[in-house]
């Protein structure tokens, strides 16, 4: 009888022991890396959603709490997807392979088809869908539009892996928008999450098009170390993420974040998500695969412009102008003078006149005309000898730049004041700072703060940038670009004394590029308001011109800027810089100023030092 | 920023005035060579935030063109042709006598490397028969492009 009771006890004491190890296990399993990975609950690495899941479907979790109960998704999970033939298994191949490989369900039956044997969609998919490589992709910026150094990052998933990526698999996360928005109300969703982002799979030669071709765009991509079993749990993710909606937010959740998210599901644990990521650049994506040993490998692939400047670069000046003139009349093939050239130069000229015609008529609507001159001068290159194009020498890539973040310490006089001053600026690249990585004639910043102490004074508020873009797009033979920029902020300028002024100014102009001589005039519009003026937002225009200057480490700008009030007020500003690059990370930078108004001028100088970091 | 964003869309805004989607016509893709394309404000502000304008696939829905309905994810020679732009870019590759859409294109066709250069020479020398009119549309040039191969020695036994 006791033994009897005593067995009970035992009995009752293992099973309940038993329950609780089960249940320490499974709640140990829900703390597994690869299991939070495939729920993509955020470790800390942004403010949303901290320690839930960052997606926001109802149909992505089994359980009602699943959002923000990992433990309780993983019950579900294990209950729904346990019983053979269970229809969840077809949508959740991921989470049925983790648990086969945690739970020894069907010891390495994922690999086989049994467990989705019933999941004929899922099945026809996944045998479609093979790939041995995974590539992060990244279109780096281009001219004319510099808010592209954002730049975008892809997935590119390698299934031939003998010599072409034209029919690899991209892995794009974007925002679902729809074409009926307007472009004010696109922004504004854009930054507010009011889009659902969503994982797509596109062919890569689209994504090629679109940067490559329509948007000049160099392409740099970036072999990843993932092997074959780390890229099949990413496959096998994104079935499970068909279809489901993730809020999009440009700044931190976005395509790079989102891709870092699936990085963590091939390999968990890489800690690629443990840093807090406020805003997340894709220029930062790469450093910080980099920084994990995920890249062995980069490529370039050059936009179709920097294929035409290199063909160009090939050709003599005569051979330049021909080649233009063919280009708008493919008769002229006929004609003794080009008939004098050898054949491999009459190729090179065919060929660099078609790239022509089709890079600037890319854009448009056909029109009979410009196919029929396409169609000729294709004619002319099939006749004459292969002509190899030159390989385009490929310029630093983009992660070999300098931090997205600065602070700048300068000293200086203005006037008859000496000061001190403090600049931080949030992001990114201005026209002097160090080029290696970026592109010449591109300025993207975005907030920047100046502040400046003087020995009789208190600190002030110098100047506050909120945004100033420049695109400064040489012109030549083949290619006519409008050069422009935009800027706005309160800076400091003379009205009826030195004060704070609010304004917005634009323009549109010119310019050409000659080795490292870069000039450029501009012509301007400004609005102020400061409390000088007596009417509240006071108009002018004006002009700018300039002169930029490169070689090795050094970057010169020569500047002068005026403009003319509907008050008739008068003011301009000339300016010599010379920036010093030491190293990757700093910068000496000095500059010589005058402003001038009607009747006095002041003038200063300023000698700083520049952190990049980030 | 939000200023940048403004300020880059009032720019992408100002530079052109209609929109048109981007993506493939659909079925009936006559006169894909030399198509224009277009690069409109939406599009380029789609990049910019990286979006999508709503027309993604996830290849299962409709192949590459709009027109395949048998979810194929693998190409034929004639729907990577079909798809915006490719057969711009192979006809170039063809004129020239080689290149990365022409490799596509023989892989797809499933020319084995070994006569990849011979398949690049062949199209190089006939592409006057591939391509005899900028009307031309992609079926016809895959066509052309078997008859071409099914008269040469070496290359018939991939037709």
């Amino acid at each position: 009888m006791r033994t009897g009771v005593l067995c009970a006890l035992a009995g009752l004491f293992l099973i309940l022991s038993d329950t609780v190890a089960a249940a320490q296990s499974r709640e140990h399993l829900a703390r597994e890396p690869r299991w939070q990975a495939l729920l993509h609950i955020n470790p800390g690495a942004t403010l949303r959603d901290r320690h839930r899941s960052y997606v926001d479907d109802d149909n992505f979790f089994l359980s009602d709490t699943g959002k923000d109960d990992p433990l309780a998704e993983l019950n579900a999970s294990i209950e729904a997807l346990r019983p053979a033939q269970a229809p969840e298994r077809c949508r959740f191949p991921a989470r049925y392979r983790f648990f086969a490989e945690h739970l020894g369900w069907e010891e390495s039956g994922w690999q086989e088809s049994a467990p989705f044997a019933h999941c004929d969609e899922y099945m026809e998919w996944r045998q479609s869908v093979q790939a041995n490589r995974a590539v992060l992709v990244f279109p780096a910026a281009y001219l004319n539009s510099p808010s592209s150094m954002f730049g975008h990052t892809l997935l590119r998933l390698d299934q031939t892996g003998d010599g072409t990526v034209w029919l690899s698999w991209a892995v794009n996360f974007g925002a679902m928008t729809s074409e009926q928005d307007n472009s004010l109300f696109y922004i504004y969703r854009g930054l507010a999450g009011g889009y659902p982002g969503r994982f797509t799979l596109v062919p890569y030669v689209q994504k090629i098009q679109e940067y490559s071709h329509m948007e000049n765009r160099d392409i740099w991509e970036y072999d990843l170390t993932l092997n074959q079993e780390e890229i099949d749990w990413v496959i096998e993710h994104l079935w499970e993420l068909k279809d489901i909606n993730f809020d999009y937010y440009f700044f931190d959740e976005n395509c790079s974040f989102r891709l870092l998210e699936l990085v963590e599901v091939a390999r968990p644990g890489t800690g690629l998500l443990d840093k807090w990521r406020f805003a997340e650049l894709p220029v930062n994506t790469v450093r910080a695969l980099d920084d994990k040993d995920l890249i062995e490998q980069r490529h370039y692939r050059p936009s179709k412009a920097q294929e035409l400047e290199a063909l160009v670069a090939e050709m003599t000046v005569a051979e330049r102008r021909l080649s233009r003139r063919l280009a708008d009349d493919p008769d002229l093939a006929q004609s003794a003078e080009f008939q004098a050239y050898p054949p491999p130069r009459q190729a090179l000229m065919a060929q660099t006149a078609y790239r022509h015609v089709r890079f600037i008529h890319r854009k448009e609507e056909r029109t009979e005309d410009v196919a029929k001159r396409s169609f000729a001068l294709l004619g002319l290159m099939s006749r004459l000898p292969t002509a190899t194009p030159p390989r385009v020498q490929p310029q630093r890539p983009p992660e070999e730049g300098h931090g997205t973040k600065m602070l700048g310490v300068s000293g200086g006089q203005w006037g008859a004041d000496d000061y001190g001053q403090l600049t931080w600026r949030m992001t990114y690249h201005d026209l002097l700072d160090n080029r290696r990585g970026f592109l010449d004639g591109a300025q993207i910043e975005g907030l920047g703060v100046t502040l400046r102490s003087t020995e009789s004074q208190a600190v002030k508020l110098e100047r506050l940038d909120l945004v100033s873009i420049r695109s400064l797009s040489p012109r030549d033979t083949f290619s006519k670009p409008l050069s422009w920029y935009v800027e706005g902020g309160l800076e400091r300028a003379w009205a009826q004394g030195r004060r704070l002024t609010r304004y917005v100014q634009g323009g549109a102009g010119l310019s050409w590029r000659w080795q490292g001589w870069q000039p450029y005039m501009l012509l301007s519009a400004r609005a102020e308001n400061n409390s000088a003026f007596s009417t509240w937002i006071t108009p002018g225009g004006g002009a700018e011109a300039g002169l930029l200057y490169n070689t090795g480490a050094w970057q010169w700008q020569l500047s002068s800027a005026g403009h003319y009030f509907t008050n008739d007020e008068y003011r301009h500003r000339s300016r010599l810089s010379a920036h010093y690059a030491l190293g990757r990370q700093h910068g000496l930078r000095a500059s010589l100023e005058r402003e001038g108004w009607r009747g006095d001028s002041d003038t200063g100088f300023n000698l700083e030092w520049r952190w990049y970091y980030d | 920023m939000k200023k940048t964003l403004l300020a880059a869309a009032l720019m992408g805004a100002s530079f052109s005035a209609h929109a048109v989607a981007p993506g493939g016509p659909g079925c009936g893709w006559g006169n894909l060579l030399f198509e224009g394309k277009s690069g409109l404000p939406m599009h380029i502000l789609a990049t910019t935030f990286n979006g999508t304008s709503g027309n993604a696939t996830f290849g299962m829905t409709s192949g590459t063109n709009g027109c395949d309905t048998n979810g194929a994810l693998t190409y034929s020679g004639e729907s990577l042709l079909g798809m915006n732009g490719v057969m711009e870019e192979v006809a170039q590759d063809m004129a020239v006598g080689e290149g990365e859409a022409l490799t596509a294109l023989s892989v797809s066709i499933g020319v084995d490397a070994s006569d990849r250069a011979h398949f690049n020479s062949l199209m190089h020398q006939n592409f006057a028969s591939i391509f005899p009119s900028q009307d031309v549309t992609a079926a016809e040039v895959m066509q052309q492009i078997n008859m071409v191969m099914s008269q040469d020695q070496q290359l018939a036994k991939y037709v």
